[in-house]
């Protein structure tokens, strides 16, 4: 396998950079997937039937606490990449395990909304409006979750085999899937929860 | 859930079909262990990440479909063939037409095409692989795994029966209250996943791995055609993701989507399917003009006419097939605005369409045309294609609509663009390649036969419901009374039904005869055609270029061949090749059970396939697996051994 | 320590959480819906852009001009099913 060395480690082979722009294409199509949940959600936004409206819902400070989670986290893998092409390990690894943690802690605020929707009445089945809320959130929430998994592993494999240009590969791919989740939750939360709000 | 209600029971011919998918599930397994076939069937086909033999089993696959999906079409041309025909009960036709409709695009077009993509598009680049070789397994085990998912529905649990566009409110629990639309749901995802899959991994390849001196506009026409599908595939396919993961909601979780009474909208189910769907059909049909441009050229021995235009038309077309969807159900109630808009922009696709047609005329013209099997059926889509594209202008004037919505009209003018657009595409492309991929030709008598039984049998089949639809025979209706007058029209039609079946039936005993007689001693290029997956041998060797060829200009293989010159030059060097692998073929049942337990809403064993798909996931990155080398030794042994066996004869 | 902080990612995320402030606006005061609005656009733009070209380092990429297309591309296909739905399901819908 030939190993260029004038650019970063993750794009050093061919196989590697085929793969990042694979999944820059893979970004394309969750850019269409997460389009479509918010026409749905778009759409269905005024059909409340019972249930309560946007306004009714949502409360500022929960939703704010997680703006700033996933804001810093995406700064901090950020740091991460940038440690890796530095070459150093251990900061590296502290970064993107922060990240997952901040991660993590978004989970747990969604979470606590969700449950503090339901108690309030307001489930998936109550109205168009809350079955498109809850589905756009929940696809969100899903890949975090799904982030915090293979965040995981990668992080596993650092510590296992150090920088190669495989594990490199992997760690910057996952750090462009970290980004773009934090770029939907921007717009979840401008059109979703401010617009609300609003 | 009861027993007597997981099968499907009180219908004799279902219970056939039981016993025949028992006798079939007993041979196989008893056939590969009388033949002593396991090992070679799991080494050389079910782990192979080689993108001919995944291209071989994806038509393989498009192939027992379109027999499936034919049968399907049998019955519902035998039940209408004479007014109050008892053959099948209403509930049985709206079974079969859902199941027609799905099989045909989903199952058998879509596989066809991406069978076709898979055999020829490295080699057309000059590339000895797909960009992600295991990636391509994987897609064509989710592939099979959703289509088996959905055959299965006719034995256990029904099948959908709320038509292949699964309209709601119909299609919802409260209408639809057998698990038949579960199976829609769920197989169409995993499947439809597959396809996601294939579409990032063609970008990728056709981006990335192009011999080296072939720009993007010395690509050959069908490289192109899968450029652009395969664009299309990526951004239209998730919007298909959404809308089936809303249905399942809907359906299995009580959510309120396409519920009219609690604030959902059912529209808006049309909706979001024709925003896949418009694009769907110009990811089935643009492969198929890359393949006729392809054919044509190379049987009027011409260069194809307007490269430039033909590329441009194609990516108007990429973008234009967006913004259309609306026409597919104009007289649901929107305003005059909404029906205008969409009126228009679906007029403007016919300009681009017209172009390619003229390219392909203008490329004919004074060419020395071989009338061979390929070229028959390219000549014969150019007329009856544009029948189809004419009576979409019908429609696709909003208030003309509204006379022929949901008549047999639309079902003939959609019958006349997919099938001499996709079908005869395919199998145009499938009598083409075929040569390339197992190194002997179709019989050409056979070839031309079939050919003439299925263009007659074609317009014999379809014609007579364009006048159908006129006199007002709606689609879908499972019976009518004489008094219609509708019997002589649709008896004709179920002549000309059998006649297509007679049709395919000579391809494929033309398969056979070729198999067992067919001369093994063709060259490389024994169409004497133009781009570079000609310049290799046929068979075509697992690495496919011993050397990769160096390419100057558009159809360099022919202009090679004109001035006796090689493209390639060097020495041979260690070939690097993927390791084939099992994990595709694992997830594929993991993701196949999976859709089984979801679908009868059995939550924990579905939550445990679940567990077990991420593992293979994580198993996959924890892996390694850096592929292994082919030696030089070995690749001059092949290369003479395809060589020697060549000149002998 | 200073290296693993480089200038650029600090101002970047700072101008982020500005961005963040800025957007709360909306709720905080009184705006005509259209004001609102044209806050939370043109403010979500800037961010998923800040993202985009300072942490997604596009670019870099040496096949930037492909990933423009790919964005451009995703982004037609979303507006034109978020608008085109909502024009067929909202807007035009039922009219007289």
């Amino acid at each position: 396998m030939k190993i260029d060395h004038s650019v970063p480690l993750e794009y050093s082979t061919e196989e590697n950079k085929m793969k990042i722009l694979g999944f820059w294409i893979f970004l394309g199509a969750e850019i269409a997937l997460f389009s479509t949940l918010f026409a749905v959600y778009f759409t269905l936004q005024t059909n409340t039937n019972v249930g309560p409206s946007a306004s009714d819902l949502f409360h500022l400070s929960p939703v704010m606490i997680e703006t700033i989670l996933l804001l810093s986290s995406s700064f901090t893998i950020g740091l991460g990449v940038h440690a890796m092409r530095l070459g150093l390990k251990k900061p590296m690894m502290t970064f993107f395990g922060i990240t997952l943690v901040l991660g993590a802690a978004f989970l747990g605020v969604e979470v606590y909304e969700f449950v503090t929707y339901v108690g309030e009445g307001a489930t998936i089945q109550t109205s168009g409006f809350l079955s498109a809320l809850f589905t756009l959130l929940g696809t969100h929430g899903l890949h975090v979750t799904f982030g915090l998994l293979w965040g995981g592993s990668i992080l596993l494999q650092i510590k296992k085999r150090g920088f190669t240009p495989e594990t490199a590969n992997k760690s910057f791919i996952f750090s462009l899937y970290w980004h773009f989740l934090d770029v939907v939750w921007i717009f979840i939360f401008s059109f979703v929860y401010l617009k609300g709000l609003m | 859930m009861k027993w007597d209600e997981f099968f499907v029971t009180g219908e004799p011919m279902i219970y056939a079909a039981m016993v025949s998918i028992v006798v079939v599930s007993l041979a196989i397994p008893i056939a590969l262990t009388y033949f002593k076939k396991w090992n070679w069937l799991w080494t050389n086909w079910l782990t192979t990440v080689d993108h001919k033999k995944i291209g071989v089993m994806y038509v393989l696959a498009a192939l027992l479909m379109l027999f499936r999906g034919g049968v399907d079409a049998l019955l519902m041309r035998a039940q209408t063939a004479i007014p109050d025909n008892g053959l099948l009960d209403g509930q049985h036709y709206n079974e079969i037409f859902t199941t027609h409709g799905v099989i045909m695009i989903l199952f058998m077009a879509m596989p066809f095409i991406i069978g076709l993509m898979n055999v020829v598009i490295p080699l057309q680049i000059g590339a000895r692989d797909v960009a992600f070789p295991r990636l391509n397994a994987i897609s064509f085990w989710l592939f099979f795994a959703g289509a088996m998912l959905f055959n299965i529905s006719f034995v256990i649990g029904g099948s959908p029966d709320a038509g292949w566009s699964a309209y709601f409110p119909l299609a919802s629990l409260e209408f639809s209250p057998t698990v038949g639309n579960n199976y829609y749901s769920l197989a169409l995802q995993i499947a439809g996943i597959g396809t996601l899959l294939t579409g990032i991994n063609f970008l990728v390849t056709i981006l990335k791995m192009r011999a080296p001196g072939m720009t993007l506009m010395k690509m050959p026409m069908f490289t192109w055609s899968v450029l652009i599908t395969n664009v299309i595939i990526v951004f239209a396919f998730p919007v298909l993701t959404v809308a089936l993961a809303l249905m399942t909601l809907d359906r299995q979780f009580g959510t309120q989507f396409f519920a009219m009474q609690s604030g959902g909208m059912d529209m808006l189910w049309a909706n979001l399917f024709w925003v896949w769907g418009h694009p769907e059909v110009y990811i089935v049909i643009l492969p198929a003009f890359g393949i006729y441009s392809e054919i044509i050229s190379t049987f009027a021995r011409k260069n194809l006419y307007g490269y430039k235009s033909m590329v441009v038309s194609m990516v108007a077309i990429s973008l234009l097939s967006f913004v259309v969807w609306a026409h597919h159900f104009y007289t649901m109630g929107h305003g005059v605005m909404v029906n205008s808009v969409f009126s228009i922009t679906t007029m403007a696709i016919a300009i681009p369409t017209g172009v390619k047609i003229f390219n392909w005329l203008f490329t004919l013209r004074k060419g020395k045309i071989s009338f061979t099997t390929p070229m028959l059926y390219a000549l014969a889509f150019i007329p009856i294609f544009t029948i189809g594209g004419v009576t979409g202008v019908m429609l696709a004037m909003a208030s003309a609509d509204y006379q022929y919505h949901n008549t047999m009209f639309l079902v003939a003018h959609f019958h006349y663009v997919l099938i001499p657009g996709t079908v005869f595409g395919v199998i145009a492309g499938f009598h083409y390649w075929f040569p390339k991929v197992f190194g002997f030709m179709l019989n050409e008598k056979l070839g031309k036969l079939s050919f003439w039984f299925i263009i007659i049998s074609f317009n014999v089949t379809f014609f007579p419901l364009f006048i159908l639809g006129l006199n007002g025979m709606t689609r879908r209706m499972y019976t009518y009374s004489e008094s219609t007058g509708y019997g002589p029209l649709n008896m004709l039609s179920m002549v000309g039904a059998v006649g297509l079946a007679i049709g395919f039936i000579i391809l494929v005993y033309n398969i056979y005869w070729s198999v067992r007689y067919s001369p093994r001693n063709i060259k490389g290029d024994p169409w004497d055609a133009r781009s570079l997956e000609w310049s290799t041998h046929s068979p075509v060797p697992e690495y496919n270029f011993a050397l990769i060829p160096t390419v100057n200009k558009l159809d360099a293989h022919w202009f090679a061949k004109k001035e006796g010159k090689s493209l390639t030059s060097g020495k041979y060097e260690p070939i690097h090749m993927p390791n084939n692998s099992g994990l595709p073929i694992i997830m594929g049942a993991a993701f196949f059970l999976w859709g089984f337990f979801m679908v009868f809403s059995w939550w924990i064993p579905a939550i445990i396939l679940g567990v077990v798909i991420l593992g293979t996931m994580a198993y996959r990155s924890f892996e390694k697996d850096h592929g292994h080398y082919i030696s030089v030794e070995e690749i001059e042994r092949t290369e003479n051994a395809l060589r020697g066996e060549q000149h002998e004869n | 320590m200073k290296q693993l902080f480089p200038a650029q990612h600090v101002l970047g995320f700072l101008f982020s959480l500005l961005l963040t402030l800025v957007a709360l606006v909306t709720v905080w005061f009184d705006l005509s819906f259209a004001a609102g609005l044209t806050i939370l656009v043109v403010t979500a733009i800037v961010q998923a852009s800040l993202q985009l070209f300072l942490f997604m380092h596009v670019k870099e990429n040496a096949e930037s001009k492909t990933l423009y297309m790919n964005i451009l591309y995703a982004l037609f296909v979303g507006l034109v099913t978020i608008f085109g739905t909502l024009f067929t399901m909202h807007w035009g819908y039922m009219v007289k």
